[in-house]
């Protein structure tokens, strides 16, 4: 018989790494049931929200232990979704040590991010391609490559800052089409909503609606209806964002050129 | 000249998943069928416009179409379906209809912000119904194996 409080610790450290990750709600739930049972614990019950996992077990002498874990920072790294979802594959086959499944989720947690460098160049490079498939011209995707790189240095200092999302959803749609309309004044660009709207692809959630609908469909309904509120929130956010930065324009130069 | 388009839009929408999912740290050879599922979410997409069915209509079909490819995938590669799923529909995410929204709310024009809002909204619900229906058939054949 395997020590519960062991197996208890484990199978929260791996759903701790799914949420934290951009996992959806249900996973998570399914994932420390499914490790707690390969190990022998058949009565596990656990309720798991975005920012938080409670979990109780009781094992065969009739004795119940419960846990919660707090989720605060939440990031998103599918790789390392993939992996503990891997494990929780391997377990139910070859039931490996407890201890060797802990070093493997040590190892998980240290894997990194793609560098600072790559995400620059990538996400200018998807608010390009984005700006270009809404209509733009080749002009507008150098605009909106210019603008990709500014929204990621923000997104970077408002996580050094630690700032909330929704002021930085708001800054990141004003900056976004404040310098659309400045740059298609100085005749950069051609179409600023072109610009704007391929720049802005980079802050849509997308994400949170996904887990948002797929959590409702496992029903998971308070993690549905707190994601989806969070991805209505983004969106208000830059559109508040966007609309100001808008109306500043309209007011500093008078004129909005069409 | 249409079918050109229609090429050049899909290419643009494969390399504009490829950087979300790299954006979401995808890795490996993922990233290629994630790159994927952007390109034939917008393919049918455009596929559906070119049928002369509306943008909500058809943003439903190729979601419909891109879940089946990430479901299928999912269970094929042994990863969870989300990970295709986020990267493959970010191109029909209406942040075009989000701006415009915007724009005519600023602008001060009622009827054209009401417009814009409904169809904006018509459209991620159009979306969501995709994936829902799809997944819930997915989940249902998986709850028949066991």
């Amino acid at each position: 018989m395997m020590d519960t409080h062991e197996t208890m610790h484990l199978a929260a450290e791996a759903g701790k790494i799914i949420l934290e990750n951009g996992g959806e709600t249900y996973r998570v739930e399914e994932t420390i049931t499914h490790i707690c049972q390969c190990y022998g614990i058949e009565e596990v019950d656990s309720f798991v929200t975005p920012t938080g996992i409670m979990m109780s077990v009781t094992d065969t002498e009739g004795n119940s232990f419960s846990l919660v874990k707090r989720v605060t920072k939440r990031v998103v790294n599918l790789e390392k979704v993939r992996l503990v979802n891997d494990i929780s594959r391997r377990v139910q086959h070859e039931k490996p040590p407890v201890r060797s499944v802990r070093e493997e989720l040590k190892h998980i947690k240290t894997i990194g991010s793609y560098s600072h460098l790559t995400t620059v160049a990538i996400s200018s490079t998807a608010a390009g391609f984005f700006c270009l498939l809404y209509g733009g011209s080749f002009r507008d995707f150098c605009v909106a490559f210019f603008i990709g790189c500014l929204l990621n240095l923000l997104t970077w200092i408002s996580d050094k800052l630690q700032l909330i999302g929704f002021l930085t959803n708001l800054t990141g749609g004003a900056v976004a089409t404040f310098t659309a309309l400045f740059m298609t004044h100085m005749g950069i660009g051609v179409n600023e909503d072109k610009i704007t709207i391929g720049a802005i692809m980079l802050l849509v959630p997308g994400l949170a609606i996904t887990n948002a609908i797929r959590d409702t469909i496992a029903g998971d309904l308070v993690s549905g209806l707190s994601r989806g509120l969070e991805a209505f929130f983004v969106a208000v956010a830059i559109s508040v964002g966007a609309g100001f930065a808008y109306e500043f324009w309209y007011v500093i130069i008078g004129t909005v050129q069409n | 000249m249409l079918t050109q388009q229609i090429f050049f839009n899909t290419f643009y929408a494969l390399i504009g998943s490829l950087g979300f999912s790299i954006i979401f740290n995808i890795r490996g050879k993922h990233l290629i069928f994630a790159s994927l599922g952007g390109g034939i979410s917008w393919f049918c997409y455009e596929i559906g416009l070119a049928l002369e069915q509306s943008s909500v209509v058809s943003m439903f079909m190729a979601t419909c179409m891109v879940t089946v490819y990430s479901e299928i995938l999912a269970r094929r590669m042994k990863i969870p379906a989300t990970i295709v799923i986020i990267s493959s529909v970010i191109p029909l995410v209406p942040g075009g209809g989000m701006y415009y929204t915007m724009l005519e709310s600023v602008n001060g024009n009622e009827v054209g912000f009401l417009k814009k809002l409904t169809i904006t909204l018509f459209e991620a619900g159009a979306i969501a119904i995709g994936i829902v229906l799809v997944s819930s058939f997915a989940r249902i054949l998986k709850m028949q194996k066991r």
